[in-house]
């Protein structure tokens, strides 16, 4: 594995806690290597075309940076009287002049893109995209892009680098991820650098969502970066988190983007989570969502996968407190050769929890739906709910699907339920909109729509509903 | 005056999943003219209407159908409802997700955009499917239901009539229009089919019954028995053969 596995100054190797994870991430991807065909979490996504050689890891930005404060101010440059930095801590409102892309930043932010560097201009560009306001937060090819959005009161959002330094990160980081069971996060753990870190503080009710957006753009091709976000929301606090993957560059680049989120929805707390994967299409994409839900807590999430050739989102939720609840919705929508993987885990440990899937899938082409559903109701856990269902569109006779539903039940008095079905679109249908005048491939594309609707209806805010149901077409 | 033909059947022979349907059927339908096709259940009169609106498994073996002179069977079914074809089905398709109003949004500017003519904006078009529904007793709440899903035998009828009002076809086929009505019901639906009648249109009535050609009256009757025209007349062959029954007519063959 001499591709994904590449010797690279990382930020802060002199902080033994935060290198020991790195170590343990190492040893235990060595341990496991990259998931082959007899692995059973793997058995109908096959990782192969990960596992190239031509990868490259890129130092960050990150470190350059904090080098270049740290070396021409010897510390703190920052002026403003809320600043506790190692190197650059961006509190909220941060505005420091040290982002501004002048000549000596050459080496900052706006290393990698070249021909059109120029921050502040890339800045307005990155704001002016979403329907809807919200605190973003940029990456490009895998990094941070150093632009802050002014904060409200008990809202924290910093680099992970930045959350390691104020050791704010530390009690979390690490906490939920099985290094033994999941190679491509054990891998994320030994590059732990790139990410952010977002704290909700107890009762906070955040009023717009946070948006993490990573922009693929030129200079993507071969590179395989790994992101980590750490996402706390503490009791009683509500927020909404956005992941989008974007790309802007070649459409045919081909890279590898490896994403780990842990996630702590706190006691009575609320975490709304909707992804947007629509990378190159030849680009991988393997993101881990781990989720871990306290008493009255509730996990809610929808991801929607529209890109990438190998891609994949896995999402394991434990309900650890009683009556912590998570909705784990998703949908796909693929053509050519992709192959995309929805693998859900929901472990109900704690009595009265409940969840609830809907995961819908339109395939064309050649390109084949992986849907791996596992629902485990621990000894003790009682008048627990769990339902899942899976449907998927075949558009094509070369479409495939692959569905893995699992139920572990250990416990009594529970109500479970889970369901498969794909079909394909109905002539019927089709040619009562054709015989009205509606075009062939117009009536095809309102049947599908129709298809995803009820799953697009699981997304909660209005906004994030109306942008994501413009996503599909 | 010499009158225009619009639908010319030359001849035609179809099949169904290798079942031969249609045998040698003939029919010319010329500008304004209503004609009836009569016939026993399973003589081949939905199928009829599913050849010359093109439906996937259709097929044609021979014979030509010609619509204002041009091919018809080489065209798509979405070209031949531009070109001014339309279909009231006997069984209207539900399509669950699918709002009636998007629907009939989606059809109104494809055919609108065919003819050369701008796209209708949300508000005229919602105006003149509220004037048009309001005959025919469709409410709002109908039309944001999904198409046809959950709509009782009378509604669909209604909506397909509907359909048929704010598209304007040259040549409407009604397939057993009134299958499914009490009379009210079926003389609102002839109302609406009525209105469209201008002297230039030209429609085909499919029906078992004689009854619904008291509401909507035909220029011709026919009857069709074995796959063809059996019997050609004026509007009283249908009472003629409300009276004696098709075997008469089958027979005479
Ligand atoms: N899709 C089909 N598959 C097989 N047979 C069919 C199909 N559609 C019609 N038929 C057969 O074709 C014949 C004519 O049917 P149809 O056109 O519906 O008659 P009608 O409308 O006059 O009652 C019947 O024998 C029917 O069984
Ligand atoms: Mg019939």
């Amino acid at each position: 594995m001499p591709g994904l596995i590449q010797e690279t100054k990382l930020f802060g190797e002199n902080i033994p806690w935060l290198q020991g994870l790195r170590e343990k991430g190492l040893a235990a991807f060595k341990r496991q290597g990259l998931p082959t065909a007899k692995t059973e979490a793997w058995k109908y996504t096959r990782p192969r075309d990960l596992n190239a050689d031509d990868f490259i890891v890129e130092p960050s930005n990150f470190l350059a940076e904090i080098r270049a404060g740290l070396d021409e101010a010897g510390g703190c440059r920052h002026a403003d009287g809320n600043c506790s930095c190692g190197g650059h801590s961006h509190k909220s409102g941060c505005s420091c002049g040290c982002h501004d892309c002048s000549a000596e930043q050459e080496k900052g932010c706006c290393q990698g893109h070249e021909a059109d560097c120029g921050c502040p201009e890339h800045e307005l560009d990155l704001r002016t995209e979403l329907p809807f306001e919200a605190y973003q937060i940029h990456f490009v090819n895998g990094k941070f892009i150093p632009v802050h959005p002014a904060l409200p009161r008990g809202v924290e959002i910093m680099t992970l680098m930045e959350a390691v330094l104020t050791d704010e990160a530390r009690e979390y980081l690490g906490r939920l991820v099985d290094l033994e069971h999941y190679p491509f996060a054990a891998l994320n753990t030994f590059y732990l650098e790139e990410g952010i870190y977002i704290r909700i503080a107890r009762d906070v009710e955040l009023d717009k969502p946070v948006v993490f957006i990573n922009h693929s753009e030129t200079g993507a091709e071969n590179l395989f970066y790994n992101i980590r976000n750490l996402v706390v929301v503490e009791a009683g606090a509500a927020a909404k988190f956005v992941e989008y993957y974007k790309y802007g560059g070649d459409p045919k680049s081909r890279y590898f983007a490896n994403i780990v989120n842990e996630i702590f929805v706190g006691h009575g707390a609320q975490l709304r989570h909707y992804k947007l994967q629509n990378d190159a299409f030849k680009a991988g994409h393997v993101a881990l969502n781990v989720v871990r839900v306290k008493e009255d807590g509730r996990y809610d999430a929808f991801a929607l996968q529209r890109g990438a050739n190998l891609g994949r989102n896995e999402t394991k939720v434990s309900l650890v407190g009683e009556k912590a609840g998570a909705c784990v919705n998703a949908a796909y929508v693929m053509h050519g050769w992709a192959t995309l993987d929805t693998t859900t885990d929901i472990e109900h440990l704690a009595p009265c929890t409940c969840s609830d899937q809907l995961v819908k899938g339109v395939i064309g082409g050649d390109a084949k739906g992986v849907f791996q559903g596992k629902i485990h109701i621990a000894p003790g856990a009682v008048k627990t709910e769990g339902s899942q269902l899976h449907k998927a569109l075949l558009l094509t006779d070369t479409a495939e699907i692959d569905v893995k539903p699992e139920l572990e039940i250990f416990a009594d008095d529970v109500k479970c339920s889970h369901g498969a079905a794909s079909g394909e679109l109905d002539e019927n249908m089709l040619f009562y909109m054709q015989s009205r005048g509606i075009g062939y491939e117009e009536a095809r594309r309102i049947l599908i729509d129709a298809y995803l609707e009820d799953v697009i209806n699981k997304i909660g805010p209005e906004e994030i509903r109306g942008w994501f149901r413009g996503q599909v077409k | 005056m010499s009158k225009t033909p619009l639908l010319e059947i030359e001849d035609l022979y179809a099949r169904v999943c290798d079942k031969e349907i249609i045998k040698g059927f003939n029919l010319t339908i010329n500008e304004g003219e209503v004609h009836a096709v009569m016939g026993p259940n399973g003589a081949g009169k939905s199928t009829l209407s599913y050849v010359l609106t093109g439906k996937p498994g259709y097929e044609v073996t021979s014979g030509k159908i010609r619509f204002r002179g041009k091919d018809l069977l080489s065209m798509a079914p979405e070209e031949r409802a531009r070109e001014g074809i339309f279909l009231c089905m006997q069984y209207p398709v539900e399509i669950p997700g699918v709002p009636t109003m998007t629907f009939l949004k989606h059809a109104v500017n494809a055919v609108r955009k065919h003819a050369g003519e701008p796209e209708l904006d949300t508000p005229s078009f919602i105006k003149m499917v509220r004037e048009e529904g309001k005959a025919l007793g469709i409410d709002n709440e109908m039309i944001r239901r999904p198409v046809n899903v959950g709509f009782s035998g009378g509604e669909k009828k209604r909506l397909e009539t509907l359909q048929m009002s704010i598209l304007k076809p040259a040549f409407s086929i009604l397939d057993e229009a009134d299958s499914g009505l009490d009379i009210d019901a079926l003389k609102v639906v002839a109302d609406g089919v009525n209105a469209l009648r201008d002297g230039r249109r030209s429609m085909l009535v499919i029906t078992h019954y004689q009854r619904l050609l008291n509401y909507i009256v035909p220029d011709f009757v026919h009857v069709f028995a074995d796959g063809h025209i059996v019997r050609s007349g004026d509007k009283n062959l249908a009472l003629e053969l409300e009276e004696k029954g098709y075997a008469e007519f089958v027979k005479e063959k």
